[in-house]
């Protein structure tokens, strides 16, 4: 019912397909990649033509290439963090509401420390710092991305709680755990997927971003990576810069376009 | 709206005029503060080499010419230097300039702070001391050979010792108002945008042309040449590879190469194996990656053209040292492979090639290795990958910043192989020995990353450090080179030379640290 | 708004400040390098490390450097700078302006452009105009800040020449008084509208759906149904009651904005903090990295504290909370 309220939303339909795309992308596109993005394929900053459909870079690696093999990067590092963010977020959420009082407060005093850490600047010291990987990235984004969801969780299983059927439960001596987990945790999921959504597109944008502060994993290839490379020939050769902006734009565009249409079909607009 | 108000006033603006004897140049970081003698930092010496001197000055071909010396003496075989100051040099606030100074300069900060000075001087060096007002003497435990080579204003320069004495020099403020004895004296400067110099009327050369210079700090190298481009400015200390032809072809602009530079000169990017590693223990692999390696690639795709495939262990700028009949190994695929099959490295698939009975791996073991590089040179890395990979080898570049590729590689000895800018300095004694003697295995940045030990290589060098004589340091250094060939402890890639480019406006830069003292602009 | 609940608040402050301050000294000194080495380039010796090591005081434990920073930082010294050779407190001062100039100068831009949008958005929902500015925003807030900057320099700057490149002043002039503010303006132009554009893109959303609240609500429904216009509905009684929530999100939003300050900065060679980090993360200058770090997170924590008084005191109901 949901699924089909949220393809029925052009921007929904929109948002399907770029992701789509991107999906396909990081799951089969290395097979078809046309070339292995590390050798060296063809000149030295050769333009887009039909062998190198995306241009060259300065040592003469396709970028088409690159591009296919970097969807992976953003999408294992949009996941990972995703993951550890709604493993903490609804741990720590849901305790302090449901516990209230002293926890609570503790927990939430937690919960705004970190949201005062600038996340920006903290993944930016502590992967300079420490060296660039993915394990790291993915551990620093999410440890500083789960507060807003907790936020969300805590105020809505505060709201539950004094519902109806919660408090049937209580009264029937339902141990706390199961009433988590059975009775708020499946209320709170279209919450925390729209939260997530949005928490998802801008980790994409974060780690493209750390990427081109030149931060990102050397194994991997990144769209970020790819960007930063372009810098220093932005007079010479657009189209290192062009198409793996396009490539990150597509997708978190069509991420958030998706959460909307999913805010919007849930009524909240 | 206020785009298009923005653009419109923005395209109606004039260009703010310029007295046509004021030398713009494009630096590229804020120096922080401008006294070379407590750093080695090359953003302080370039933008600071105009206000000093050194004892000595070196011209292109890095011969020593007079400065703040006017003749010298090589007493007891070349283990005492004496030196004879000029007269009537005046510091630019007034004060008269003296042996003290050298002394004071040598004594309480380069062999401090320095790091180069006190690296390589620091050892040998008993003591320098004032005879007389005017006559400095230089007093070493053994004969010194590479002394006159490092007097110059970019690896000595002489700093006031009134304006210095009795003060911590890291914190003085003078740093930022410095007094120099050099061409241009300090005017103004205003952090993160620009340093200006006018010039010093009272040069002991004669005062320079150029009323003035303004060196104005532009980060991106793309926007430097494009300032150049509009006329913003008139002098750039480096050129970008991908804009070289253009401004090669451009009828406002003149390019000049230079020997020497702030931050080292005859510099050669050098591959290294940690000889510690078990798969590079074998000479073999070593020759095999030095074979795979196609360095005219790294010229045309790295360099853009600039430089040269390097065809000995010592720089062509070396001239005397540099050999020039070694038969380096060439860009061979097919004895690559036949060398790391011969070792046990076996190609099964498409994939790395696999150990089979290869002395010191476990068979089965992929060749695998990782290759560590500060950030501004990984690109090396790429192509080495793609090099690499066609003859099985599988290399994984890893960039890291400077704090921690020097801890990695020099003091923990965690990599297995690693790229540097090896500088040679201006002397084989300055930059090369400390790639190869067993006493710089040491944790030092730029030392003997390697690991390489020989006794016969670490004789070779002192014999050729203690001598004087030319004939003899030259045969030295070929046998060195030869020595160096056969055990492949490296593998040198390219030179990578200085270009400068500078407007058609301008005439007769040199390529020291004094570069615009002898240039005139005309409009 | 009482005096004890600001004063409760400012006393979170301390604490919170405090936290931020042990855990960046913290990250900085347990990381893996070596800062003399990044200091002293090639060439050194055992003897010269030591030296550089006991002169900035890397010698002690660890739980005394700590000590010794927390005494400095209540004292409000930052240290010494290892590259630049001054005050730390100085070298960061120094960039401040330019960056307060940046966001300061986006902020504001972005406000004036936003505001109106998100209003002409809500005033027909699901309207044609509705759909175009809510399509643009969305489309702005997916993309990333470097790459508007790349784009913006290929299009404006390179091929048609209407901005300059990169900067903060023109490299050959000797401008002064207004010809230096009118060079400084230009130079500005670009850098704030890929900055603002972020912002344009959050606040554009917010405002609109705020006014979709408020005039949804009984007293404008009201007022709407005994004959008050369409637009005076929108501009005197819904935009000053949405503004509320808009100078929250400002609020809130202040570490991203001043990240994304960084990431502008660096494309565009404007002179500010965010490029004063990346180079000290290049050379490994501790005590800039730590106090870029401390002037950030107390920015941060200062703006949220200012924005919830500013609506507790807007919206007495806060208080309660």
């Amino acid at each position: 019912m949901l699924r089909g309220d949220v393809l029925r939303r052009p921007s929904g339909r929109i948002g399907v397909v770029f992701v789509a795309v991107t999906l396909g992308m990081a799951i089969v596109g290395p097979i078809f990649a046309p070339y292995d993005p590390f050798a060296i394929t063809g000149g030295s900053l050769a333009s887009p033509s039909v062998a190198h459909p995306m241009g060259t870079d300065s040592i003469g690696r396709d970028v088409l290439s690159a591009v296919l093999f970097g969807a992976r990067t953003s999408l294992l590092v949009a996941c990972g963090v995703s993951a550890v963010a709604l493993v903490c977020g609804i741990a720590i959420g849901a305790t302090a509401g449901y516990r209230g009082g002293y926890i609570d407060a503790a927990l939430m005093r937690t919960t705004e420390l970190f949201q005062v850490i600038p996340r920006f600047f903290f993944a930016v010291v502590v992967i300079a710092l420490f060296g660039p990987g993915l394990d790291r990235i993915i551990l620093v984004l999410g440890f500083t991305s789960w507060p807003s969801l907790a936020r969300v969780v805590r105020g809505e299983v505060i709201a539950m709680r004094e519902l109806d059927f919660v408090r049937a439960a209580v009264a029937m001596g339902a141990p706390a755990g199961h009433i988590v987990r059975r009775q708020l945790l499946p209320n709170l999921m279209p919450t925390v997927i729209v939260t997530l959504g949005l928490l998802f597109g801008q980790v994409l944008l974060l780690e493209a971003t750390l990427a081109f502060l030149g931060l990102g994993d050397p194994g991997a290839i990144s769209w970020g990576m790819l960007a930063a490379q372009a810098q220093g020939f932005l007079r010479v050769a657009w189209w290192l810069a062009l198409f793996p902006g396009l490539a990150i734009t597509i997708t978190v565009l069509g991420v958030n376009l998706l959460a909307d249409a999913y805010a919007a079909a849930l009524g909240r607009d | 709206m206020v785009l298009l108000a923005y653009g419109g006033a923005a395209c109606a603006s004039e260009r703010v005029a310029r007295d046509p004897a004021t030398l713009v140049a494009a630096i590229a970081g804020d120096p922080g503060q401008l006294n070379p003698a407590i750093t080695t930092n090359g953003g302080v010496h370039t933008a600071a080499g105009l206000l000093y001197d050194g004892l000595l000055a070196l011209d292109d071909s890095l011969r020593p010419s007079p400065a703040l010396a006017v003749r010298w003496d090589v007493e007891e075989g070349g283990s005492r230097y004496r030196f004879h100051l000029r007269q009537g040099v005046r510091w630019h606030d007034g004060a008269p300039f003296s042996a003290a100074d050298v002394v004071f300069t040598f004594d309480k900060m380069l062999l401090r702070y320095h790091a180069r000075t006190r690296a390589s001087m620091a050892s040998s060096l008993v003591s320098v001391s004032a005879v007389d007002d005017s006559t400095v003497l230089f007093t070493f435990r053994r004969p010194y050979a590479p002394l006159m080579q490092q007097l110059d204003v970019s690896e000595a320069p002489i700093m006031p010792a009134h304006l210095y004495a009795g003060r911590d020099p890291l914190r003085n403020p003078v740093n930022v108002a410095p007094v120099g004895t050099g061409p241009f004296r300090f005017v103004s400067y205003t952090p993160h945008s620009e340093i200006r110099y006018a010039v010093n009327d009272g040069y002991f050369r004669g005062p320079s042309a150029l009323k003035a210079v303004v060196l104005r700090i532009i980060p991106d190298e793309d926007t430097q040449v494009a300032a150049l481009e509009a006329g913003e400015v008139d002098w750039l200390f480096t050129v970008p590879g991908p804009a070289r032809r253009r401004l090669a072809e451009d009828p406002r602009v003149r390019l000049v190469r230079s020997a020497l530079s702030a931050g080292g000169s005859n510099c050669i990017m050098t591959l290294g194996f940690n000889l510690e590693r078990p798969w590079f223990r074998d000479v073999r692999v070593r020759k095999a990656i030095a074979h795979a390696v196609n360095r005219p690639q790294f010229v045309e795709r790295v360099l853009f053209g600039e430089g040269r495939a390097a065809d000995a262990p010592i720089s062509s700028g070396i001239a005397f040292a540099h050999a020039n009949d070694i038969a380096v190994p060439a860009y061979d695929t097919l004895e690559a492979a036949r060398l790391l099959e011969s070792v046990g490295w076996r190609r099964t698939g498409t994939g790395p090639r696999i150990a089979r009975g290869v002395a010191g791996v476990k068979d089965g073991t992929p060749f695998t290795i990782g290759f560590k590089a500060l950030p501004s040179q990984i690109v090396y890395g790429d192509l080495l990958r793609a090099q690499l990979h066609v003859v099985g080898i599988d290399l994984r570049p890893e960039p890291l910043e400077q704090a921690v590729f020097a801890a990695s590689v020099f003091t923990a000895r965690d990599f297995d192989t690693a790229i540097g800018a090896y500088c040679n300095g201006t002397d084989p004694e300055i930059g090369v020995r400390r790639m190869y003697v067993t006493s710089s295995i040491a944790p030092v940045p730029f030392s003997n990353m390697a690991g390489y030990r020989s006794a016969e290589m670490d004789s070779l060098f002192d014999r050729a450090g203690a001598s004087l004589a030319l004939p003899e340091r030259r045969r030295l250094y070929h046998d060195i080179q030869v020595l160096a060939v056969r055990d492949q402890p490296y593998v040198w890639l390219v030179e990578t030379s200085n270009l400068r480019a500078y407007s058609a406006r301008c005439h007769g830069f040199s390529g020291s640290s004094h570069f615009a003292a002898t240039a005139a602009c005309t409009k | 708004m009482t005096a004890r609940f600001v004063a409760g608040r400012l006393l979170q402050v301390v604490p919170t400040v405090l936290v931020i301050v042990i855990i960046g000294f913290l990250l900085t000194h347990l990381a893996p390098g070596d800062p003399v080495l990044a200091l002293a380039g090639e060439h050194g010796d055992a003897a010269y490390y030591a030296f550089m090591r006991e002169r900035f005081g890397l010698d002690q434990s660890l739980p005394r450097q700590l000590a010794i920073y927390l005494r400095q930082v209540a004292g409000g010294d930052l240290g010494f700078s290892y590259v630049y050779g001054r005050d730390t407190l100085q070298v960061i001062l120094e960039r401040v302006p330019a960056t307060i100039l940046l966001t300061g100068t986006a902020l504001l831009f972005s406000l004036l452009v936003a505001i109106p949008l998100g209003a002409i958005a809500a005033a027909r929902p699901h309207g044609a105009r509705d759909v175009g500015i809510s399509t643009l925003a969305l489309g702005l807030y997916s993309t990333p800040a470097f790459w508007v900057g790349q784009l913006a320099i290929l299009g404006l700057s390179l091929k048609l020449g209407i901005f300059p490149v990169q900067g903060m002043t023109s490299a050959g002039g000797d401008s002064a008084g207004l010809l230096r503010a009118w060079d400084v303006a230009r130079h500005l132009a670009l850098p704030a509208l890929v900055l603002a554009s972020q912002e344009i893109a959050v606040l554009v959303r917010v405002t609109r759906s705020t006014l979709l609240d408020e005039l949804a609500r009984d007293h404008i429904r009201t007022a709407r149904a005994k004959g008050l216009g369409e637009a005076r509905a929108l501009v005197r009684h819904a935009l000053p009651r949405a503004m509320v929530p808009i100078v929250t999100i400002v609020g809130a939003r202040i570490g991203h904005l001043i990240a994304g300050a960084s990431i502008v900065e660096i494309i565009f060679g404007w002179p500010g903090m965010g490029r004063l980090l990346l180079a000290s993360l290049q050379s490994r200058d501790t005590p800039i990295l730590l106090g870029i770090f401390l002037v950030v997170s107390l920015t941060v924590v200062l703006v949220n504290l200012l924005s919830d008084l500013a609506y507790a005191a807007l919206d007495p109901r806060i208080r309660v909370r």
